[in-house]
């Protein structure tokens, strides 16, 4: 079957009436995640999957896991879309990848131009999110070819690959991203080990016996990690928002923009397939590209549109490219696919090159299903922005327990144990402290998603290998792989060591 | 950033990977006799997680003027302590109760503490939300959705 066959495939599972509403509920939980600040799609993506889990709970197992999977991405990319919206009215981004959308946004904003800038962003976003999935489209079954073919010793190169690659861009020290790494690692070997039967580091307890559950960690780490640090440092004052008067942009506003949105999303596109660089990196890039070559550089920071135009396309982009390594290989670039794939997992459904082949009804039904969140997105974003920005004057004293108080329902309502309710609550206080002193969590959760699979491909790697270690040297692929790994840490390293500057990646 | 966290926590890991170490080798090893058994893995891990905080703690040192500077920009912040420990508790009690009180009159009960540790007064508006919330999440979680929550004791 050519692609095209399974794109159309894809669409007919994507226009079931069930679908339509599980991309439409995503997108519009992803546009609120992405409004509220102090929520990233991180935890937006976590929170929302047990939620998911009894919402399709009545479906078979792979409509149940094709639906629940439609509804986890819409809200990763909704909340791309989302994200300009506080950045530009009250000069607080949403999420660390609208960071940069404040300083033209909110300039935009002042100057009475609010509605053309968010319709900018809306619609910069839109293109590249099509951009990005044509090119999901056309990569996804050449890529997947070339992957069928890895053996348990290049994936096991190419899993420590995109740890590496994690670790090295997540925080300001490379030291304490690898410690994390190795602790969600750790946390994965803990339960019965899959290959010989026998229990390690469960000292009895039965509770253990199944392993720490990777959704618990997730959503303690992130969304209650935030909640306590909101809690701990900001007083309650709500700031005054800028008015939005005129919703669409002049004909200037898109000629302006139309070149900066189309080098966004290229830009975003290439940086969200690549392993660790994630939609954050992408936004700053495209900022700092669009200033290098505009003829006068310093109207940049005083509202000009490109700089609004192509770093929320570039975010957008690097979203939709982000499920390339993902869907493809198997492997989360970042921390909200590492979640993702964690989904996958939970329906014993396994991303990676057998995907396409196994599933091609989850595949290709959340492709075309992106298509149709997109476009839903551009349609709500554009006259329903007014509405998104009320959400922002939710009181915090409202959001924040309640926060807390799904967190709790939507664990126990998949684990059914007061021993994860603690975990959670316990993972909450753990995340706070670590992100406060630098230490990145979302090493940590990649770390946990891919720990057994690292393993099983490491042990039967070495079955065949009779023991020697040499087999992932020996391995052409696999040592290009690990060869790209040590330089993804080394080379931050010596740039640091030389006085550069390194652009991190703070959402992960 | 803090001097001493990072120190306890470099001393705290280098234990961790201490104990790790110690502990895989109780591991049974896997019946077929290969040299590769269950504890390799976890083993090796001790190893780098020693390693890493050993570099850790030479960080610390090394960048003690740093923390300094970091230390006095962040010094000013004000921090709401008091108010975190008490929705903190509550969530505990919260977590702890839930199976023995049912899901809504625990909810109900952490969601009205909190807000009226947040801000206080409003007690209408407070009482109708957290009663809204739990109301909506478990009627609609058990009777449209047919999952379970612990119920009235009674």
């Amino acid at each position: 079957m050519s692609t095209i066959q399974y794109l159309l495939d894809g669409f007919a599972i994507a226009f079931q009436w069930h679908n339509i509403l599980f991309a439409l509920l995503g997108v519009i939980i992803g546009t609120a995640v992405g409004v509220l600040p102090g929520i990233g799609p991180m935890s937006g993506v976590a929170l929302l999957i047990p939620v998911t889990a009894t919402l399709t709970s009545g479906l078979p197992i792979e409509m149940a896991a094709t639906s629940s999977i439609i509804l986890l991405a819409g809200v990763y990319y909704g909340a791309m879309y989302g994200g300009s919206t506080t950045s530009i009215l009250l000069n607080t981004p949403g999420e660390s990848s609208s960071v940069v959308t404040t300083l033209d946004g909110y300039q935009m904003a002042r100057q009475g131009r609010a509605g053309a800038a968010l319709s900018i962003a809306a619609i910069g976003s839109f293109i590249a999110g099509i951009i990005a999935l044509i090119g999901l489209v056309l990569l996804a079954r050449p890529l997947s070819k070339v992957a069928i073919n890895f053996g348990p010793a290049e994936y096991f190169s190419l899993m420590l690959l995109g740890l590496a690659a994690v670790s090295g861009l997540a925080g300001k020290s490379i030291t304490k991203a690898l410690i994390m790494t190795v602790l969600g690692l750790l946390l994965g070997t803990i339960g019965i080990d899959a290959v010989s039967g026998i229990a390690r580091f469960t000292y009895d307890q039965p509770v253990l016996f199944s392993g720490i559950e990777f959704l618990t960690v997730a959503v303690g780490l992130f969304a209650l990690g935030e909640v306590f640090k909101t809690i701990f440092e900001k007083d309650g004052a709500d700031e005054p928002i800028a008015k939005i008067d005129r919703i669409l942009p002049t004909k200037k506003d898109l000629k302006d923009s139309a070149a900066p949105i189309a080098r966004g999303s290229f830009l975003g596109f290439f940086l969200g397939v690549l392993p660790g660089a994630g939609a954050t990196l992408a936004s700053f890039f495209a900022y700092i590209t669009e200033k290098k070559i505009s003829k006068n550089p310093e109207s940049f920071g005083k509202g000009n549109i490109a700089g609004v135009a192509s770093p929320e396309s570039a975010n957008n982009a690097a979203s939709g490219g982000a499920m390339i390594p993902l869907l493809t290989l198997g492997i989360p670039g970042s921390g909200t696919t590492a979640i993702l794939m964690g989904a996958f997992i939970m329906y014993n459904i396994q991303p990676g090159p057998l995907l396409f082949e196994e599933h091609p009804d989850v595949a290709w039904g959340l492709i075309a299903s992106m298509f149709l969140g997109n476009l839903m997105l551009l349609i709500l974003n554009m006259p329903l922005v007014r509405v998104f920005a009320k959400i922002i004057q939710t009181p915090k004293r409202f959001l924040l327990p309640i926060i807390i108080a799904i967190s709790i329902f939507g664990v126990y309502a998949v684990q059914y144990t007061t021993f994860d309710l603690f975990l959670l609550l316990g993972c909450g206080i753990a995340g706070y402290f670590f992100a406060k002193n630098d230490f990145p969590v979302a090493p940590l959760v990649l770390a946990l998603v891919l720990g057994p699979m690292i393993e099983n491909n490491m042990r039967r790697a070495l079955t065949i290998s009779n023991g020697e270690f040499s087999i992932f040297i020996a391995k052409p692929l696999s040592l290009i792989f690990l060869v790209i790994a040590v330089l993804w840490i080394l080379i931050p390293i010596l740039m640091k060591l030389r006085g550069k500057n390194v652009i991190i990646n703070e959402e992960g | 950033m803090n001097l001493k966290f990072d120190r306890v926590a470099s001393i705290v890991f280098l234990v961790l990977g201490i104990l790790i170490i110690i502990e895989s080798q109780k591991i049974s090893e896997s019946a077929y006799g290969s040299q590769i058994g269950p504890s390799t893995f976890p083993f090796v891990l001790g190893i780098v997680l020693i390693g890493l905080s050993i570099l850790l703690f030479f960080e610390t040192i090394r960048h003690q003027a740093m923390y300094k500077i970091v230390q006095e920009k962040e010094g000013g912040k004000s921090s709401n302590f008091k108010r975190f420990l008490i929705i903190f508790i509550s969530a505990v009690a919260y977590a702890f109760l839930l199976e023995k009180l049912g899901y809504l009159i625990t909810t109900f009960a952490f969601l009205l503490i909190s807000f009226q540790t947040l801000e206080r007064g409003k007690w209408v508006s407070s009482i109708i939300v957290a009663a809204a919330f739990s109301a909506i999440i478990y009627f609609g979680f058990v009777n449209v959705l047919g999952g379970s929550l612990p119920k009235f004791p009674l």
